[in-house]
């Protein structure tokens, strides 16, 4: 008895398909490396308009100058604030715009805030009890995300000084504690007195920040604030931290549409790819599929080969470049390698899916125009491309 | 006598080049008889070759019939034909067309794969086939480790391993040598004598057309006489 290989179906697939191993690598590659760009570009998409919610952000108002976010607020607001049924704590939170050892911009932000109000109002930053109590104690004491203070390698008990850019002069505070747990470890807290003192005692604060007490007082809270400072000097807008981020997102201007495009032009691209190379993997292959149909292959079956070779290329190209981009952003350090731009960056089942569809049309797609021509393909006319 | 094989009647093909009108076969007429060995001779452009594609069934003639086994080929569609072809016809060409990433055995079983044959009957057939002609020791070899001659072989092999009654042969010959076209032709001629296979040969060359047990010439695609 004969020992031989008997061929399947697969088989001869997955041969025709490595026929050509460096074209295989490189239509695989290209795939893999579009897909992943689509992946991290909608990753990004979702960072930056879908900002992950903090922990108490359900119960959390921001209340901001109503005629824009650069207005200050008189500090006096403050007391009428906290007399509002429903609010459980208040605190300013005043943009300083410091720049840290004269870098040409600031990687992180600066914020001037009540030490006292730290923990009931963004309670979800963890630190040690030691650093809140230093935090109270000390008017030039400042708290630092852990992301910071990575990159800068400061620790508790150091100082750092930082010019404004806001306000005259510099400010030299010293890391009572470094926080963590919040969706971006990366802003330092500093006490409003301090700031207030350095200043000369303006009587102003860039916004409100405020906790209720339950969700149920969320939108009472909010009318009763607007409406006792309606036609005063300083209108304001209180609102809901999700609300309040998602106008802030809506600066940065059409990010979304900057990016649907370049995602569109990326899987355009990768169509064009794909259906050329299919198309000259088939064309050089022209004579073996006329002797097919001469031994009885039928169209449909000779689709079926072109779609599943063309299907195995976007398959194996989706594998690696979504599998790629999940391994890297889920188990790398997106804060290095982003340099803190993002925080988190994470590829959701959606994101995962909307890229494998694309790699299923793009092999659906790409098997069409070659599938048509070997359709069409008399086997004479196939037979006479041999001599 | 037995019912021919191939009962060809008034078989007109007629081919448009441009706007100029080119017959092909002009009312051809032909019996072929079941264990006929037949060269079919003639000149480039002769219309041999188209004979030979509408009795495979991979062409169709402009009118007139052509019966294979009884089954008028010309009235089949697409799909009925590509199983016609299947199961009735063995083709071997001229060169040779073995897919180059598949080995011996399995350029052979690729028709088996359209049957509903379970693999040890497909290994059982292949074998047999390879055996035939003389290349079960060449089964796990690629068409590029092989010679001219046995790349013919195999492709004879994968002509019969369906056991049709009609073998088609267009200039099987055309790109060997003398030892290899010999060796070639035998097989053929074997097939005739030993499995009772029908054959049918296109060839330009005397020599081999001599190996049939009839030979018949085309010219503007007519039958001479």
């Amino acid at each position: 008895m004969l020992h031989f290989s008997i061929v399947t179906l697969p088989t001869f697939i997955l041969k025709n398909a490595l026929r050509n191993k460096r074209r295989a690598l490189l239509s695989v590659s290209s795939v893999a490396v579009s897909l992943f760009l689509l992946v991290t570009l909608q990753v990004a998409l979702r960072e930056l308009t879908l900002p992950p919610p903090s922990a108490g952000a359900e119960l959390r108002v921001a209340v901001r100058n109503k005629i824009s976010l650069t207005n200050l607020l008189p500090a006096r607001q403050r007391t009428v604030i906290e007399k509002i049924p429903g609010v459980a704590a208040v605190s300013p939170f005043t943009w300083f715009g410091g720049r840290y050892q004269n870098e040409e911009g600031m990687s992180f932000a600066q914020f001037a805030m009540d030490p006292a109000k730290l923990q009931s109002v963004f309670g979800e930053a963890k630190m040690n009890l030691d650093g809140y109590e230093k935090f109270a104690a000390a008017r030039d004491a400042c708290v630092l995300g852990k992301i910071t203070a990575d990159k800068y390698h400061l620790k508790v008990g150091d100082s750092m000084t930082l010019a404004s850019t806001v306000y005259p002069g510099s400010l030299t505070f010293h890391i009572a504690g470094i926080y963590s747990g919040t969706p971006d470890d990366r802003n330092m807290l500093f006490r409003q007195d301090y700031l207030d003192e350095s200043i000369g005692q303006p009587g102003y604060v860039g916004m409100w920040w405020l906790k209720v007490k339950c969700a149920d007082d969320m939108a009472p809270v909010i009318k009763a604030i607007n409406a006792a400072f309606a036609n005063t000097s300083a209108e304001v807008r209180a609102e809901s931290e999700r609300n309040f981020q998602l106008g802030f997102i809506s600066m940065l201007g059409n990010v979304k549409a900057l990016i649907a495009s370049i995602s569109t032009v990326v899987v355009f691209t990768l169509v064009l790819v794909s259906a050329s190379t299919m198309s000259m993997a088939v064309r050089e292959r022209f004579r073996e599929l006329a002797i097919l149909k001469a031994l009885g292959f039928r169209r449909r079956e000779l689709f079926a080969f072109i779609l599943a070779e063309s299907f195995g290329l976007a398959v194996a190209g989706a594998l690696l470049g979504i599998g790629g981009a999940y391994s890297l952003y889920t188990f790398g350090d997106i804060g290095k390698m982003t340099q803190g731009i993002f925080v988190s960056f994470e590829v959701t089942p959606r994101i995962m899916g909307l890229a494998g569809l694309v790699a299923v049309l793009l092999g659906v797609v790409s098997a069409l125009a070659p599938s048509l021509s070997v359709a069409r393909m008399s086997v004479v006319d196939g037979l006479k491309t041999l001599d | 006598m037995a019912e021919p094989i191939v009962q060809i009647r008034e078989l007109t093909k007629l081919y448009a080049q441009g706007e100029i009108q080119v017959t092909a076969l002009d009312r051809v007429s032909l019996d072929i008889a079941p264990g006929e060995f037949l060269s079919l001779m003639g000149p480039s452009g002769s219309g041999k070759s188209t004979l030979l594609h509408i009795i495979a069934g991979v062409d169709r003639p402009t009118s007139g019939v052509c019966l294979v086994q009884g089954v008028d080929v010309t009235k089949l569609n697409e799909s009925q034909l590509a199983d016609w072809r299947n199961h009735n016809v063995g083709f071997i060409f001229q060169t040779f067309n073995l897919i180059p990433v598949l080995t011996a055995a399995e350029n052979v079983e690729l028709p088996l794969l359209l049957t509903q044959m379970g693999r040890a009957q497909r290994r059982r057939q292949v074998a047999t086939a390879l055996e035939l002609v003389g290349l079960a020791d060449r089964a796990k070899h690629l068409p590029r480790q092989l010679s001219g001659g046995q790349e013919q072989r195999v492709a004879i092999a994968r002509a019969l391993v369906t056991d049709p009654a009609l073998i088609v042969a267009d200039e099987p010959t055309g790109n060997l040598d003398s030892h290899s076209a010999h060796e070639v032709l035998g097989v053929l001629q074997l097939l005739r004598q030993e499995a009772g296979k029908t054959v049918i040969m296109v060839t330009h060359d005397p020599k081999a057309a001599a190996f049939g047990t009839r030979q018949i010439h085309l010219e503007k695609g007519e039958l001479l006489p």
